[in-house]
């Protein structure tokens, strides 16, 4: 029982971690990146390119990983949100889905198609009590949240990119007249967000493997997470993440483990019908 | 409707007509035979998508409803003539179920519902080993038949399909032609201004819907009694991906459109076979191209067609 | 309560968060009347055409229509009880060639069956061919007939507006809303306008025209409402309205406000 809600809050903060990536992004220019998953799978692949194959230390592969992501969200920023700025979310959603389907097979052709591993940075016996058991790999996952949330909310309350973002946000064309950097603001969200979605791959792989379909599910998981969360809503992200994880580990333990990939989805569907605009949604009001 | 309507429909006709005098390799028909299956479902999904711009990746579950429910009654030993009405009682039940309380979501809430309603039917497909057959599918399923006459071999499959395609095409034009189809588009178009013209957008919404869930329906009961393998790869999300993108290359809206796009990536990857893996590279480039350069799909860039080449 | 007012609207309240939009209007619209609403910037016109159409439904208040109590009725109940609307800013159906965005309206209350359809036998063709010529007549009567088979979006500007009206006249409607019919027109497009809007009142139906051009809708109305930050602050014959000490101070002052 204990052991479940540790392997679940585990489980759950990587799926807060795809959604704080998606939230980010969403944030800045209303847009949801439904090739969320893959850009997930990319850093785990990159991460373990340079830990596994040329056997690099762990922080080394790291730190590449995070600049590679960097450097893939901008291009994807460039090649899917750039031509279709102002396009309905209708093509928005149908082309990054597209681009997921690119950097899947691109990596299928890179990595081939079998599961590899990725040791975990952190190293050591884990730790017990009252019958739980934590590995040090766990650990490493709460503590990456706990900062990386912690790094976010300042970021976005306490610096000069935060308010750019939310003037971004709000009013694209307004920010632009007043002289906000809008391009570069919107760079530095994708590069984030896809930066986020490479952590998360990167805690990932040493629990599940990496393999390049891995992409897929975990994208959509982020996504259920921001509607029970609530779109744009901080801790809504980190509370929807561990709730799901917990659902996720309980239900496949005493319903059906076969099932397990479709408690996401009814629980998102329960939550839509009751609030049709998510849990902590976003009351707009159209004007007529 | 003017030559120019007549003429390339009628070609079109023709070409379908002619192509089992030319080949008779088995394999071509019947690839020809599942591309015209995609192009009945694309066709339902234009209802929706198309023409009320409802983003819906549920179309690939009711396909697979309509072939499971024909597959596992037709083994069970029931006629075939009773599969196609079992097929669309149950897609129209699953249809209501979902579009009653989702359809007034916004694009993402209604992609992500529509995508998990889709993944909820695949598990079931997949888990509920004793009637489906899990991921090893159906084999053997019954053919059509009434009365002991059904169409034998692939080329007599082909002949009945294409006529249920046109019968299929024939009724989404007399849709359009209708206040029903000027209703589904105009609210698409706005929906407050369709609202105060006197158009019940909710139940124009679930109409389509619904209608689109029924030519799926009925393609995957001719899938099953036709193609007489089923297996729940053909019926997965990716599926419902390919067959967004058939009517969005194709060229969303348009009746021709949606068989154009659906023959054409069915047909497509077999003919880039060579290509491997890089096929699915460029499917997806080719879909963000056609999105961001020809919003039309290639429906579109075919009629400006005789723009170019001087005609009027 | 006039009996044969065809609207009655009491009490008519709408808050946006803080802002009070529409502050406890009462509206009585005799049958066959042209009523003009007219009233500053953001004073609230808009907002009262939404009520009455269902498309942003009142917060507060009673809406009745011909006897009809339709508050917070959906907008297409409240089109086919009679009352049909155009848009401040233009929502023509783009997808759809002219003489089609019409017959979406004039659709309105003739029954639809899938299967009529599904066989375009008599009763669907003759269904549609009925729909077709209210439709043309619609168009004849904002002259737009020889450009039923364009698409909306190749008309101009001015033309888009009409369209609204033939389309909004489709329905048959007792009721017209109309929310500034003439902006972005010229003075000759204008006039042409208030003709149009006194044939149908010729027609026999009850117009409520929003302008915030006074001086335009003087001549054509015969009762003025004033509305200035949600409340109505005058109400009667355009002369007398014109005259009136708070409405001069709400247009005028508020230049001299902003100023
Ligand atoms: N959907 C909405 N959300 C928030 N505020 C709104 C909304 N719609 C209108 N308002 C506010 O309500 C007030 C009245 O607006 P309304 O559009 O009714 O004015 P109006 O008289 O039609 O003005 P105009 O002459 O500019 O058309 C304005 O202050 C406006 O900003
Ligand atoms: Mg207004």
């Amino acid at each position: 029982m204990g052991q479940l809600v540790v392997n679940g809050l585990a489980l759950g903060s990587i799926y807060a971690l795809v959604a704080l990536g998606l939230l980010l992004i969403f944030n800045t220019v209303q847009i949801v990146n439904f090739a969320q998953g893959q850009l997930l799978m990319l850093g785990a692949f990159i991460g373990i390119s340079g830990a596994v194959t040329h056997e690099l230390p762990m922080a080394l592969a790291w730190a590449s990983t995070m600049l590679a992501m960097a450097l893939i969200g901008i291009v994807f920023m460039v090649l899917v949100y750039f031509p279709l700025r102002g396009r309905p979310p209708f093509l928005v959603i149908l082309t990054t889905i597209a681009m997921g389907i690119v950097l899947e097979n691109i990596a299928l052709i890179i990595w081939g198609p079998l599961p590899v591993s990725l040791p975990s940075p952190v190293r050591g016996p884990p730790l017990r009590f009252a019958g739980v058991v934590i590995s040090m790999h766990q650990l490493f996952i709460f503590c990456t949240l706990a900062v990386i949330l912690l790094l976010q909310y300042l970021m976005l309350t306490k610096t000069r990119f935060g308010i750019l973002m939310q003037a971004t946000a709000q009013d694209l064309h307004t920010a632009r007249l007043v002289g906000i950097p809008v391009n570069r603001t919107i760079a530095v969200a994708f590069a984030f967000g896809a930066i986020l979605s490479g952590i998360a791959g990167l805690l990932v792989a040493p629990i599940f493997l990496a393999e390049p379909t891995m992409g897929g599910s975990l994208g959509l998981k982020g996504f259920v997470v921001s509607v029970i969360g609530g779109f744009g809503n901080l801790p809504g992200a980190v509370i929807g993440g561990l709730f799901l994880g917990l659902i996720e580990t309980f239900g496949a333990r005493y319903i059906s483990s076969n099932f397990r990939d479709a408690y996401a989805f009814i629980v998102m569907i329960a939550v839509l019908v009751a609030w049709p605009r998510g849990l902590f949604g976003e009351k707009s009001s159209e004007k007529v | 409707m003017t030559v120019k309507h007549w003429f390339p429909l009628a070609l079109g006709v023709v070409v379908a007509l002619l192509i089992p005098a030319v080949t008779h390799d088995n394999y071509v028909i019947q690839l020809l035979n599942i591309a015209i299956l995609n192009a009945i479902v694309v066709l339902g999904l234009n209802f929706a998508t198309g023409w009320v711009g409802q983003i819906n990746f549920g179309q690939a579950a009711f396909y697979g409803l309509g072939a499971y429910t024909t597959g596992i009654a037709a083994k069970a030993g029931l006629p075939w003539i009773t599969t196609p009405f079992l097929s669309v009682v149950i897609v129209m039940a699953a249809s209501l179920v979902l579009g009653l309380p989702t359809l007034r979501l916004r694009t993402y809430y209604l992609a992500m519902t529509t995508i998990g309603f889709g993944e909820i039917v695949r598990l079931i497909i997949v888990h509920w080993e004793p009637v489906t057959g899990g991921t090893s599918g159906l084999r053997a399923i019954p053919g059509i038949g009434v009365f002991g006459i059904g169409p034998q071999g692939q080329v007599q499959h082909y002949y009945l399909l294409i006529a249920v395609l046109a019968i299929a095409a024939l009724v989404a034009a007399r849709i359009r032609q209708s206040s029903l189809g000027r209703a589904m588009i105009a609210t698409k178009d706005s929906e407050i201004a369709a609202e105060q013209s006197g158009v019940d957008t909710t139940r124009t919404k679930l109409i389509a819907f619904m209608i689109g869930a029924v030519y799926a329906g009925l393609a995957g009961c001719l899938y099953a009694s036709s193609i007489r393998f089923i297996s729940p790869d053909s019926f997965s999300g990716t599926q419902a991906i390919l067959l967004m993108t058939m009517l969005i290359v194709g060229g969303m809206g348009s009746i021709p459109g949606c068989i154009i796009g659906a023959v054409g990536l069915t047909i497509l990857p077999e003919a880039l076979r060579f290509l491997g893996q890089w096929y699915l590279v460029l499917y997806g480039l080719g879909v963000i191209a056609v999105i961001v350069l020809a919003p039309g799909g290639l429906a579109s860039l075919a009629s400006r067609l005789p723009r170019w080449a001087g005609a009027r | 309560m006039t009996d044969q007012a065809i609207i009655t609207a009491r009490g008519v309240t709408r808050r946006f968060g803080g802002l009070v939009a529409l502050d406890d209007v009462d509206l009585d619209v005799p049958k066959g009347i042209v009523q003009a609403i007219i009233g500053p910037n953001g004073s609230g016109k808009t907002t009262l055409l939404n009520a009455l159409s269902g498309a942003s439904h009142a917060d507060a208040g009673s809406i009745r229509i011909d006897g009809k109590e339709i508050f917070r009725l959906r907008p297409n109940r409240i089109a086919r009880l009679g009352l049909a609307r155009t848009f401040q800013n233009i929502r023509v159906f783009s997808n759809l060639t002219v003489l089609e965005n019409v017959k979406v309206a004039a659709a309105c209350n003739t029954p639809m069956s899938m299967l009529n359809i599904m066989l375009s036998n008599g009763t669907q063709r003759q269904r549609e061919a009925e729909i077709e010529s209210t439709s043309r007549e619609a168009l004849e009567i904002v002259s737009l007939a020889a450009r039923a088979d364009d698409r909306p979006t190749q008309l101009p500007y001015a033309q888009q507006r009409l369209l609204e009206i033939a389309r909004a006249l489709a329905s048959k409607p007792k009721v017209l809303l109309l929310d500034e019919p003439a902006a972005g027109m010229n003075m000759t497009e204008s006039m042409t306008l208030l003709d149009t809007i006194a044939k149908l009142k010729g027609k026999g139906i009850t117009i409520l025209l929003v302008e915030h051009n006074v001086r335009l809708v003087m001549g054509i109305s015969d009762r003025v409402a004033v509305l200035d930050f949600g409340k109505k602050i005058a109400e009667g014959a355009p002369s007398a309205v014109q005259q009136n000490p708070l409405v001069i101070e709400a247009y005028l002052g508020r230049r001299h406000r902003h100023a």
